[in-house]
Order: C-alpha cells, then sequence, then structure tokens
C-alpha cells in the first residue's frame, strides 16, 4: 500500500478485484469530474493460473479488450505497456499497476516522464525494466517476492523508494539514489545496516520486521528524522549520535535489555520520541527512570508523554540508585582491603610458626649427642643436616622482615563483633573507646595471635569491653590446658569457641571439661557452639574436683597465699578460718561467700603464667636459691663445727670427769689441810 | 633411728644423703619470698607448716621442676600428687595421647619437661607409634620408673646401646648427658642377628652400676628376678617389665597396686561433696537469673540436695 502520506485526498483505494489488468490512475491533480476510470473487463479469461507462474516466455498477446495493450514485444520475456494516448496525455506521470499478477516488472514503453509508479501486491521477483524512467521518483514495490535491490541505478530522480515485505536479504545498489527521502525495507531479511550512508537527505528510514541484531553504520545520514526498528532482534545500538536530525526512534519488540547496549542515545540531542516497549529492558525496575534520566531530551517515551512528575522522581530515584552503587563499591573495596590484610597476617604468622619451630629444633638439635641420628620430633620432621636448617632459617627471618612492611594487623568492629587479626590488633584495646560501641561489643574474636600475647591484654579487655561475653580464638597456639587458667580473671565469659585450626589443645580428648571446670563460675552456656548440659558440668567436677581439692585445701598456708596474692589472701584466710570452725553446719555462708567472691576460689590457685614470665620467674628463683644455699651453708658450717666440738667433748669428758673426781677427792683427804687450803683461799680472795 | 652406722658417717654426707640440706634451703627460700605474710603469723609456725607439707606429700605442688626433681621423697611425692588429682581421669575410662598426659603433668608442675614424658610414653608403647592412647595406668607406671629413676635409666641406655655395639661391658660408663636421647635401635631384620642383648651380661652390668652410684636404683633383687626369666631382652622390653612389675611399686611406697589404682575412699567423699556443692551453686544461679527479685539464702534451704545420678562405675565404699 500507499504510505498515507502519499495518497491523494480523494484517492480512491484500488480495487481488490483480481481479474484482469486492471488500471487505476489516481490523479491528484485533476479536479473529481475528471477522474476517469478505466473499466473493468470483466469476462476475461482464466489468467490467473497462468500469471500466477513466474513464466517469462509467457504471451500476453492473447488477451483481449484491454485498453491497455500488452504487445508482444521482440523480445519474448517481458509484457510491453503502452498507453494509449489518451490516458498519456492526461495522467502521464503516474502508472499503477496493483494486483497485477506481475512476476516481472513489464517493459514501460514511452513513459520517461513517470514520476510515479506502484507495483504493489505483485509476484515481482526482481527489478528490472525500469531503468530508463530516469524521471521517476516515487516506486512501490510493497508485498512482493524481490530477493535483491538492483535495477535502481538509473533513478537519480528516485525520492520514495518502497520495498517493504519482499525478500530481500542485503541493503545494497543504492549508490546512485542519493535525493531518496524515504527508503522503507520493512518485513525482510535484512541482517546488517549497509551501504546507506550516502543518503544524506533520507528522512525516514523503516527497517521493521528484519532481522537485524544490531545497529551501527548510520553515519552519513544527516536529514534522518524517523528510524524505525521495531520488531527485529535488536541487542545494541551504536551511531544513533551521530544522526544529528533523528528525532524519532521506534526499537519496540527487540531484545535490548539494559541502558548501556544503547548508550549512544543519551549522547544525542536531537531525540524527542522513543519506543522500547516489548524488549526485555522495559520489564526491569529501573527501566523508566534510567531512561528518564539518561535521556533528558525525550517528550516521548512509548507513545506516550512525559510529564514533569515522571521526571522528577526519576532523578531522585536515579540519585538513589547511584548513592547506593557508591556504597556498594565502597564496601566492596573494604571488603577486598580486608581479605589482603588478612592474608597478610595469615602469611606472617605462619612464617612465625615454621621460625618458631625451627629454632626449637635447633635448640634441641644442639642438644642431642650425635648430629647424624635424626631425632624423631613430635609433629615437624627436620633434616638431618644443621646447616640446611640454618639456611632454611635465615630465609625465613629475611621474609618476615619483609612482609612487616605492610599491614600486619587488622582491626574490625562490625555491631556487636569485635575481631583482631594480628598480635598488633591487639593495641587497639589501648584507644579510647566511645561508651557506645564498647557497650555494644559482646564478641572477641582473635585470630593469628599468639594465645600468650592475648593472656597480657586480658585485664584491658575487662575493663574496656565489660559486655563481651563471647570469646573466640582461631590460629592462636593454643596447646596447653593451662593456658585456660588464664581466662579466669574476666568478669564473665557466656561462649567460649575455640577453632580447631591453629589451636592443638582441642585434640585433647579432656579439654572442654577442664574448660568447664576451670571457669565453672562464669556457668558457661556453650562452648564451640555446643550447649553446655548439666551433665557436662558434672562430669567435669567429677574428672577434676579432686585436682581443685588438692590445690586449694592441700596447700600449706604459705604457698597458697604467695599464689593468691594480696586481695584474696583475706577472703580466703577467712573463708578457711570459718570453714575450720564450723565444720558440721551446711556450707551456705560459705555458698553465699563463693558467690560474693565471683569465683571458686578451691581453684583459685589454678594459674597460667606465660612461658616469658615463668622463665624470668625461674631467673629470680635461681638467684634466691644461691643466697638461700649458701646461708645454709654457713649454718651447716657452724653446726658441724659445734657437733665436732660437741663429739670432741663428748669423747674427752669421761677422762676430764675422772680427773675431775680425783683431783677433789685428792684434795680432800686430810679434812684439816682442806679447811686451812679454803680458809687461805677465802682470806687470798679479798 | 639411732643405728651405729648412721653415727659413724661423716657430717656432710649424712646430711647430703638424706637431702636434709635441700629441705631446709627451700624452706629458707620460701621464708625469703613470703616474709611479710610469714611475719605475721610467726616463723616458728610457718617451719612446722612447711616441714608437715614435706611429710605429707604436699610441698611440691605448683613448684619448679627443678625442685621437685631434687630429692627422691620429692619425686614420690610428685607421682602420689598426680595419682590423686587424675585418678578421676583414669577411673572414667578416658585414654589419652601423650601430649595430653604432659598437660595434666604441667597442670602440677608449670615447667614439666616434655623428654620424660615422651621416655614415659615410649616405654609404654614400645617406641612405637608415639601418637597412641594410653590408658592411665599404664602411663602412670611407666612413668613412675621414668621419673623416678631417671639417671639410673640414661645409664642402662648407655649401656644397653654399648652391648648392642659390642663394646666392652666393664669398662666405666658415664652418661654424657642426663637428659641423653636414646639412640635409635639399630635395624632389625639382618639375618642371623638376634634382638636386644644377652640377659645375664645385662645383670651384671646392671649389678657393677647399682653399685658404683649414688643415685637411687631399682632394688637389685627385682632386676635380678626380671632377668632371670628370659634369655634375651630389648631395652624397652626390660623397661616395659619392670614398670609393670608390682615390687617395683611397692619399693617406691607412692602409688598403690594396679588393682587398687582407682580407689580412694577418702577423696571420692570429697568428691561427691563438691559435686553436689558445684549442682547447689549452679542450679540457684539459674533460678536468680530468671527472677531477679528473690534472695539467694532461703532459695538454698529449700532445694533439698539432691543426688546426683551415680553411674555404674562410681562404687564408693
Amino acid at each position: 500500500m500507499i504510505p498515507g502520506k502519499y495518497r491523494s485526498v480523494s484517492g480512491r483505494a484500488a480495487n481488490n478485484v483480481n481479474c484482469g489488468l486492471h488500471l487505476v490512475i489516481q490523479p491528484s491533480s485533476l479536479p473529481e469530474k475528471n477522474k476517469v476510470e478505466f473499466k473493468l473487463n470483466r469476462d476475461t479469461p482464466s489468467f490467473p493460473g497462468r500469471l500466477l507462474q513466474h513464466d517469462l516466455e509467457r504471451n500476453y498477446s492473447s488477451r483481449q479488450g484491454d485498453h491497455i495493450n500488452l504487445v508482444n514485444s521482440s523480445m519474448p520475456s517481458f509484457p510491453i505497456l503502452q498507453h494509449s494516448s489518451e490516458e498519456k496525455s492526461l495522467y502521464s506521470d503516474r502508472l499503477t499497476l496493483e494486483r497485477q499478477k506481475l512476476t516481472v516488472c513489464p517493459i514501460i514503453d514511452g513513459e520517461e516522464h513517470l514520476r510515479l509508479l506502484n507495483f504493489q501486491h505483485n509476484f515481482i521477483t526482481r527489478i528490472q525494466n525500469i531503468s530508463n524512467l530516469q524521471r521517476l521518483i516515487f516506486l512501490d514495490l510493497y508485498d512482493n517476492q524481490i530477493e535483491e535491490i538492483s535495477g535502481l541505478s538509473t533513478l537519480r530522480s528516485l525520492r520514495v523508494l518502497l520495498l517493504g515485505k519482499n525478500r530481500i536479504k542485503k541493503i545494497s545498489n543504492l549508490e546512485n539514489l542519493i535525493n531518496l527521502d524515504v527508503l522503507d525495507l520493512h518485513g525482510n531479511q535484512i541482517t546488517k545496516i549497509e551501504n546507506v550512508n550516502h543518503l544524506c537527505d533520507l528522512r525516514v528510514l523503516n527497517l521493521a520486521r528484519n532481522l537485524l541484531s544490531h545497529v551501527d553504520n548510520l553515519t552519513g545520514l544527516d536529514s534522518l528524522t524517523e528510524l524505525n526498528l521495531r520488531h527485529n532482534q535488536i541487542a545494541f545500538v551504536r551511531d544513533v549520535d551521530h544522526l544529528p536530525s533523528l528525532q524519532r526512534l521506534f526499537l519496540s519488540f527487540n531484545n535490548i535489555s539494559s541502558f548501556d547496549s544503547v548508550s549512544c542515545l543519551a549522547d544525542s540531542t536531537s531525540l524527542s520520541d522513543i519506543t522500547f516497549d516489548g524488549n526485555p529492558i522495559a520489564q526491569e525496575s529501573w527501566y523508566k527512570h534510567t531512561v528518564l534520566q539518561n535521556m533528558t531530551q525525550l517528550r516521548q517515551l512509548d507513545m506516550r508523554r512525559i510529564t514533569e512528575e515522571e521526571r522528577r522522581m526519576a532523578s531522585v530515584v536515579a540519585k538513589k540508585e547511584e548513592e547506593k552503587k557508591r556504597e556498594s563499591q565502597k564496601q566492596s573495596l573494604l571488603k577486598e582491603k580486608k581479605r589482603l590484610t588478612i592474608n597478610n597476617v595469615a602469611r606472617h604468622w605462619d612464617l612465625q610458626q615454621r621460625v618458631a619451630n625451627n629454632a626449637t629444633n635447633q635448640d634441641r638439635k644442639d642438644s642431642a649427642s650425635p648430629p647424624q641420628d635424626p631425632c624423631q620430633t613430635e609433629g615437624s620432621t627436620i633434616s638431618p643436616f644443621p646447616e640446611d636448617t640454618g639456611a632454611v632459617d635465615s630465609g625465613l627471618t629475611s621474609a618476615l622482615q619483609s612482609l612487616s612492611v605492610i599491614d600486619t594487623h587488622l582491626v574490625e568492629v562490625d555491631g556487636d563483633t569485635l575481631s583482631l587479626y594480628g598480635s598488633g590488633a591487639l593495641e587497639s584495646l589501648d584507644r579510647n573507646w566511645s561508651v557506645q560501641t564498647a557497650g555494644m561489643i559482646t564478641t572477641v574474636s582473635f585470630t593469628f595471635i599468639e594465645f600468650d600475647e592475648i593472656v597480657q591484654v586480658l585485664p584491658k579487655l575487662k575493663i574496656k569491653l565489660p559486655n563481651s561475653l563471647h570469646l573466640k580464638f582461631k590460629e592462636t597456639n593454643l596447646a596447653m590446658l593451662q593456658q585456660f587458667n588464664a581466662l579466669a580473671q574476666l568478669r564473665r565469659i557466656d561462649q567460649l569457641t575455640v577453632d580447631p585450626q591453629g589451636n592443638p589443645v582441642v585434640n585433647f580428648t579432656l579439654w572442654k571439661y577442664y574448660v568447664l571446670f576451670r571457669l565453672s563460675h562464669f556457668s558457661m552456656q556453650k562452648i564451640n557452639g555446643t550447649e553446655v548440659t548439666q551433665n557436662d558440668m558434672i562430669m567435669a567436677e567429677r574428672l577434676f574436683g579432686i585436682l581443685a581439692h588438692v590445690a586449694s585445701s592441700e596447700l600449706p598456708q604459705y604457698h597458697l597465699i604467695s599464689i593468691l596474692g594480696d586481695a584474696r589472701k583475706k577472703q580466703f584466710r577467712y573463708l578457711l578460718e570459718t570453714k575450720g570452725k564450723k565444720p558440721g553446719i551446711v556450707n551456705e555462708e560459705n555458698n553465699d561467700s563463693k558467690r560474693l567472691v565471683g569465683e571458686n576460689t578451691n581453684r583459685a590457685t589454678l594459674n597460667y603464667t606465660t612461658r616469658e614470665f615463668y622463665n624470668e620467674k625461674l631467673e629470680d628463683i635461681k638467684e634466691k636459691k644461691k643466697f638461700c644455699k649458701m646461708y645454709i651453708e654457713d649454718l651447716v658450717k657452724e653446726a658441724t663445727e659445734i657437733n665436732m666440738k660437741n663429739e670432741a667433748l663428748q669423747k674427752l669428758w669421761p677422762q676430764m670427769f675422772i680427773e675431775l673426781v680425783r683431783d677433789a677427792v685428792i684434795e680432800t683427804r686430810n679434812k684439816n689441810s682442806y679447811m686451812k687450803l679454803c680458809l687461805q683461799q677465802i682470806t687470798d680472795q679479798k | 633411728m639411732l643405728s651405729p652406722e648412721r653415727l659413724a658417717q661423716p657430717d656432710y654426707e649424712y646430711l647430703a644423703q638424706r637431702h636434709v640440706l635441700t629441705y631446709m634451703e627451700d624452706a629458707v627460700y620460701q621464708l625469703l619470698e613470703n616474709r611479710e605474710d610469714i611475719s605475721q603469723y610467726g616463723i616458728a609456725r610457718f617451719f612446722m607448716d612447711y616441714f608437715n607439707s614435706v611429710c605429707q606429700g604436699t610441698h611440691i605442688l605448683f613448684r619448679e621442676f627443678s625442685f621437685i626433681q631434687a630429692t627422691p621423697h620429692n619425686r614420690a611425692s610428685f607421682l602420689r600428687a598426680f595419682w590423686r588429682c587424675f585418678r578421676t581421669v583414669g577411673k572414667n575410662g578416658d585414654l589419652l595421647t601423650m601430649r595430653e598426659y604432659h598437660c595434666l603433668l604441667q597442670l602440677l608442675c608449670p615447667d614439666f619437661p616434655l623428654e620424660l614424658t615422651q621416655k614415659a610414653a615410649r616405654i609404654v608403647l614400645m617406641d612405637d607409634a608415639m601418637d597412641c592412647l594410653m590408658s592411665f595406668s599404664d602411663f602412670l607406671f611407666a612413668f613412675q620408673i621414668q621419673f623416678y629413676y631417671s639417671e639410673f635409666l640414661d645409664s642402662v641406655a648407655a649401656i644397653y646401646q654399648d652391648l648392642l655395639s659390642g663394646k666392652n661391658p666393664n669398662t666405666v660408663i658415664v652418661p654424657t648427658s642426663s637428659s641423653g636421647q636414646y639412640r635409635q635401635r639399630p635395624a632389625l631384620g639382618e639375618a642371623g642377628v638376634p634382638e636386644g642383648v644377652e640377659a645375664s651380661l645385662f645383670y651384671q652390668c646392671l649389678e657393677n652400676l647399682c653399685d658404683r652410684h649414688k643415685y637411687s636404683c631399682p632394688p637389685l633383687a627385682l632386676v635380678k628376678e626380671i632377668l632371670n626369666g628370659v634369655q634375651r631382652l630389648t631395652f624397652y622390653g626390660f623397661l616395659g617389665t619392670l614398670s609393670k612389675h608390682p615390687g617395683i611399686n611397692q619399693a617406691l611406697g607412692a602409688l598403690p597396686d594396679k588393682a587398687d589404682l582407682m580407689q580412694d575412699p577418702a577423696m571420692d567423699e570429697e568428691l561427691e561433696r563438691l559435686v553436689v556443692r558445684s549442682r547447689l551453686h549452679r542450679t540457684p544461679r539459674q533460678h536468680r537469673a530468671k527472677e531477679p527479685g528473690a534472695t539467694g539464702a532461703p532459695r538454698d534451704k529449700l532445694e533439698a540436695p539432691e543426688k546426683a545420678p551415680k553411674p555404674s562405675w562410681w562404687q564408693p565404699e
């Protein structure tokens, strides 16, 4: 059909009669009364059968009764059209051959001034025999079977080319049609836009219902105002911003799913009307405001005017989205940074552990006598050659140093959880914590930090984070049961999680019971995620109760006091004394006071001192013991001297006694002379 | 007590043999450490307490390893303390690894060396699969001889190695270090090389050793008894038999016989009391958590202490 624009005001639609050649000429300039219609010749023989065959050898000359004569031509293939001279003069610039069952373009003789040619609704397969119509402006080949654009190279004046509903696979051979104004290629099989860049006067391009999958190569179409791409398979659009005049763009029923694929539309300043309905993008929640936000020049979207309200909403929503995106970007950056830091800390930790292992192995090797026998140490195997170990060791320490340049610790507060990675993170407890943040924290997680270092920080933890109820340890080298003793100094623990990774203590059969026993005053709810039952507590008490008893009541007084320290001394002594005084009474008071004390004092003596401190203590002890030894040696010397003297006396005494007695007897033998002697002694003394 | 031999010994020797000086020195050291506190209740009382604890065997609790190792009495006391404290673990039937036993030891003595525990474990496990689980009684008896007779065992190890390599057993053997590593047994499986050493030769060397050295040795009669029964023996075989021999246990006097190892009525009673008290301690607290207004004391009276359900193996006598 001829597009409406080109239909005359008083035009009559072509009749749908299909018998015989029906010529309708619709003059647009002549007045009504001069409209001439050629009569129908209704008793035409049955042409349709023969006409429908694409038989180029057909001879139409056998028809009769036509005012238009299709005369046999010298060439056997094409019918020749001839106007009567009458008609020629009246309607010389239009020729309509609609629904003529044509399978070929007839040769049109003597019509060189023809301006409008209509071949709609035929069966033409090739555009031919119109090269001579060099004044042709309007060519309508809608609804034919044309497979290729050809035969138009002489039609330099052509302005409207209608090739809709054909079988064209490729846009080509339009080089000379530089005056083309309207190009209609809808309903074909075109897969690619090409060979149209020279059509700088083209105003309307219709490529609807084709097989286009993308849109590009639209440069040069400086006049293009309307571009119809409905019902294709378009996934992305390019080059539209190079169309300076484009006002209407129809992309309905394609395959566009994101605005990025049509991003060039945002750059087009001329676009005012666009349709996206039937695309996946139109189903998205962000569709409308994204389009409105990116194409502020639009007036109509999907054939509906855009109101101010809509625009405002769109910008608001778009801003929110932008912010959200920025937030999530920031979040992911932070997360990445966190991950990298944790990796770094983990590497650092690993190296440290290996260095420590090597060091202890080195010590053991030094103490062993024969160096060629490999000694079996628990866990790690060492090479039998000390030189190798040394080399590895130095390599490791240098790697350790190089790592410390980057971030070696991470502190993270996430709502109610404080996560510390790396021993440097412990310093964060020194910082000033806002009461609110500190109060919210209920879980503290330690990773890649030596437990001994954590122990030193526990008092600070107690003060700064009073609500911390759940402690988590991972890769903290918890290897001995007595390390749990250190946790007793905290205010309260409800949950304890000791990750098997990096904490060998979890491999022990009794570790949970020991924890429950030692920290019984906390009444813990969960250990490693499992609830603590009454049975567990009883079992713990059963297993280690005697230890507590021995550790408290059997320790000599002085030892007890020295372990417990000043603060507890008085309480403990009070408890022990009262216990001793009233053995028979049910221990109500003791229970109460025990609760007051806050800890089962009978296990208060089970403490943990970190290795460093303990070694220091041992050094101290050595000094003192040396002194004691010297002191005792002096005492012993004295004692042995005295003993010797004593023994000597023992030996000599009988002899001495006999002599004493003998002397006395000899003296007192003569009473008189003895009396005289005594008196003399007395007078001498005066 | 007042035997003539005793009086015949010179002073220093006498004192040294009975380790009197060690205790005196330690007493003075304790005095030094806690002088402010002790001065409050009197030095005489302190000495009384101290020597009482030495007699009872509680003086070694939580002390440093060098002190615990110093005298045979200390070692025996330590063994006894270990038994008393952790008998319940054995009674419960748990099998533990060497490392875990070492942890338990460290609960009583923070710097107890790992080597001793390892050596004890080797005796139990016959130097094989060191990560194996061991029962409480096995470990305890092996640990007993290892700890009490450490120097003796080191010398025996040296002797054994020499005998294995065919050296003259009658040369004076001095162990090079007190914590000497046992060399690995020579590869077995060579055709015609019998395992271990000849028992009689071994006994001769041991006899020499016991005569020569001052440190405590197991009674020779027992050793003779063990070695008479076999033709050849390996080092760990010998030690294993030694540890399981009841005579050794009686000679040391620290631990009860194997049959009675899990029995300690006095302690069991005490334990019951503790368990009950802990239940009381726990439940009122939980109740208190739910009802914050109630007071603690009257609640205790209301709740009669219910007996904990006794497991089948619990037999207080």
